[in-house]
């Protein structure tokens, strides 16, 4: 089975005053074509990390040590030029992050920041083609308007919007692999619950595969067709989204399920104290695509 | 018995674009040793009532009484003191220049709490109180972990003897292991020192959870109040309900109860 994305056995560490410290040790995790992947755990675990060098923004840093294989629609990421790496950022993959307002840059209107996005992949548009293609974008994330919102600018805009805008704006190269970090932590409950279901509709729609990362169990089990949990660096377990729900098979993945308060009222949670036991190895439920 | 009741509580901002309603004529009680959850989404009015209870800013219009007393619009060090602050965020609510312990110990000089001499030892004694080891009074803010900067925030507030705590928001930038944690701590610390919470946030498990009553808000006024138990089994306010349809759920009990609350059935 080809993946679109294949990560065998990364392993990153930061050089220090100390010497080494060791963030990842050996991650194996892979995401098929349109497939939608949450990358699960607390943070320091090393979730963002990963995204960050699928991105090959961490093997560009001098004092970060890389290794392993990144497989991307058939090539390798780890051996690429930085300038092929920096060619795929906003084209073939892009990301969205936690805080969209902060994410826009203030300086710019919404249509500039779309026509930067869309001249990576053709630097010969115009404004005028960079507007019309940016207009029916944000009309598919129920900007309603859209001609008013080109014009404006981020903080103009309130959190709920500029979240849409990011996500239009990450898929309007047609990314096959979209990197979304935390996406709508910012945000109310209720904006964060329409906009993940905005989100999954479009990547279904265009069959874009995501790696979403986030702590949030309850958002994960709406949004994913498959789970990596994530602890201190190691996968601990995967799974389709259902079987890690229903049967959790690691004790970190059973503690953070404990742990979430539940709006069925079972009093406040059980909490499992830091074990031996979460460092044990992993658990693979079989299923899914993998 | 009644510790805190707001009276027709309204605050009302100027700005160029014409008047904002922050808080529109607000009026709830607050029982001795209650916890009560104020819930809204952002812009509500949540924060601004924070403000009020905590004499930070005055109102426009209406009143709080604490304990049977009118509070002014400029507070007595007692009533200052009587009712404490714990924020979101402690990293930015701690100096990062001063010491833990200087920070706690901050409440206990200004109110005079106790004779100078015993001071480092109340300050250690509440960051014990919270689950922080005594020696960590000598670190900085930036040293410590998220959960324990929070512990800290905490510690801090209870070192000042209060009898009402507003809590905005002091788990959501918590780890779930570390929410859960702190969570217990919130209670244990209730229970055991009879203290009073304003519990503002937007999680609704967390409130299902922490919460004696719940007062739910949108757009400055007060849409509805009621049992916990009440409002999480026969929600009433149509916004109520939106606000339940959107929590994320973990487990199918929490999915079938979600869905049939958000439908009204």
């Amino acid at each position: 089975m080809s993946h679109l994305l294949d990560i065998r056995d990364l392993h990153l560490a930061f050089k220090g005053l100390g010497g080494l410290t060791e963030v990842l040790h050996g991650i194996t995790l892979d995401i098929a074509a349109g497939e939608r992947v949450a990358l699960v755990g607390e943070s320091g675990s090393g979730k963002s990390v990963t995204a960050r060098i699928v991105l090959g923004l961490l093997q560009e840093m001098r004092n970060a040590r890389v290794t392993g294989r990144v497989g991307f629609d058939g090539a390798d990421i780890m051996t690429m030029a930085p300038r092929d790496r920096a060619r795929l950022r906003g084209t073939e993959m892009s990301m969205i992050f936690q805080d969209p307002t902060s994410s826009l840059n203030p300086t710019f209107t919404i249509g500039n920041q779309f026509a930067e996005v869309m001249r990576r992949r053709d630097p010969r548009l115009n404004q005028a083609a960079c507007d019309a293609r940016a207009t029916e974008m944000l009309a598919e994330v129920s900007i309603p308007d859209p001609g008013r919102v080109l014009a404006n600018y981020p903080f103009q805009l309130s959190g709920g919007m500029n979240q849409r805008v990011m996500i239009a704006m990450a898929l309007v190269n047609n990314p096959k692999l979209l990197l979304a970090d935390e996406p709508g932590t910012a945000l109310d409950v209720s904006v964060q619950a329409q906009t993940l279901r905005l989100m999954h509709d479009l990547v279904e729609k265009h069959r874009t595969a995501v790696l979403f990362i986030s702590h949030n169990l309850g958002v994960v089990r709406e949004f994913a067709d498959r789970v990596y949990v994530i602890y201190r660096g190691r996968i601990v377990e995967t799974g389709p989204t259902g079987a890690i729900f229903h049967n959790p098979g690691h004790a970190y993945t059973r503690a953070l399920m404990d742990a979430v308060p539940r709006i069925t009222g079972a009093g406040l949670p059980a909490v499992p104290e830091v074990s031996d036991d979460f460092l044990a190895p992993m658990v693979r439920h079989e299923g899914g695509t993998s | 018995m009644t510790l805190l009741s707001v009276e027709n509580l309204t605050k009302t901002f100027s700005a160029p674009s014409g008047p904002i309603h922050a808080v529109r004529d607000v009026s709830f009680e607050v029982q001795r040793g209650e916890c009560l959850a104020v819930v809204g989404e952002s812009g509500s009015g949540k924060t601004t009532l924070a403000n009020m209870i905590l004499g930070i800013l005055g109102a426009t219009a209406g009143e709080i009484r604490f304990d049977g007393a009118v509070l002014p619009a400029k507070r007595a060090p007692a009533h200052r003191r009587a009712i404490q602050f714990v924020q979101q965020n402690p990293l930015s609510s701690l100096n990062p220049k001063r010491s833990i312990g200087a920070s706690v110990r901050l409440g206990l000089d200004t109110y005079a709490i106790g004779p100078r001499a015993d001071r480092w030892i109340k300050v250690e004694d509440a960051l014990e109180e919270v689950g922080l080891p005594r020696e960590m009074r000598h670190r900085a803010p930036a040293a410590l972990s998220g959960g324990q900067r929070q512990r800290v925030g905490i510690a801090r507030a209870l070192a000042c003897e209060p009898e009402l705590v507003v809590l905005d928001e002091p788990t959501s930038a918590l780890d779930v292991l570390v929410q859960a944690r702190v969570l217990r701590l919130l209670n244990d610390l209730r229970q055991r020192k009879g203290l009073t919470y304003v519990f503002i946030t937007h999680d609704l498990a967390v409130v299902r959870n922490v919460a004696d009553r719940v007062a739910v808000f949108k757009s400055g006024q007060l849409v509805e109040l009621g049992q916990t138990a009440q409002i999480f089994s026969a929600p009433q306010h149509p916004y109520t309900r939106s606000l339940i349809g959107a929590v994320p759920v973990v487990d199918d009990a929490e999915l079938d109860l979600r869905n049939r609350l958000a439908k009204g059935t």
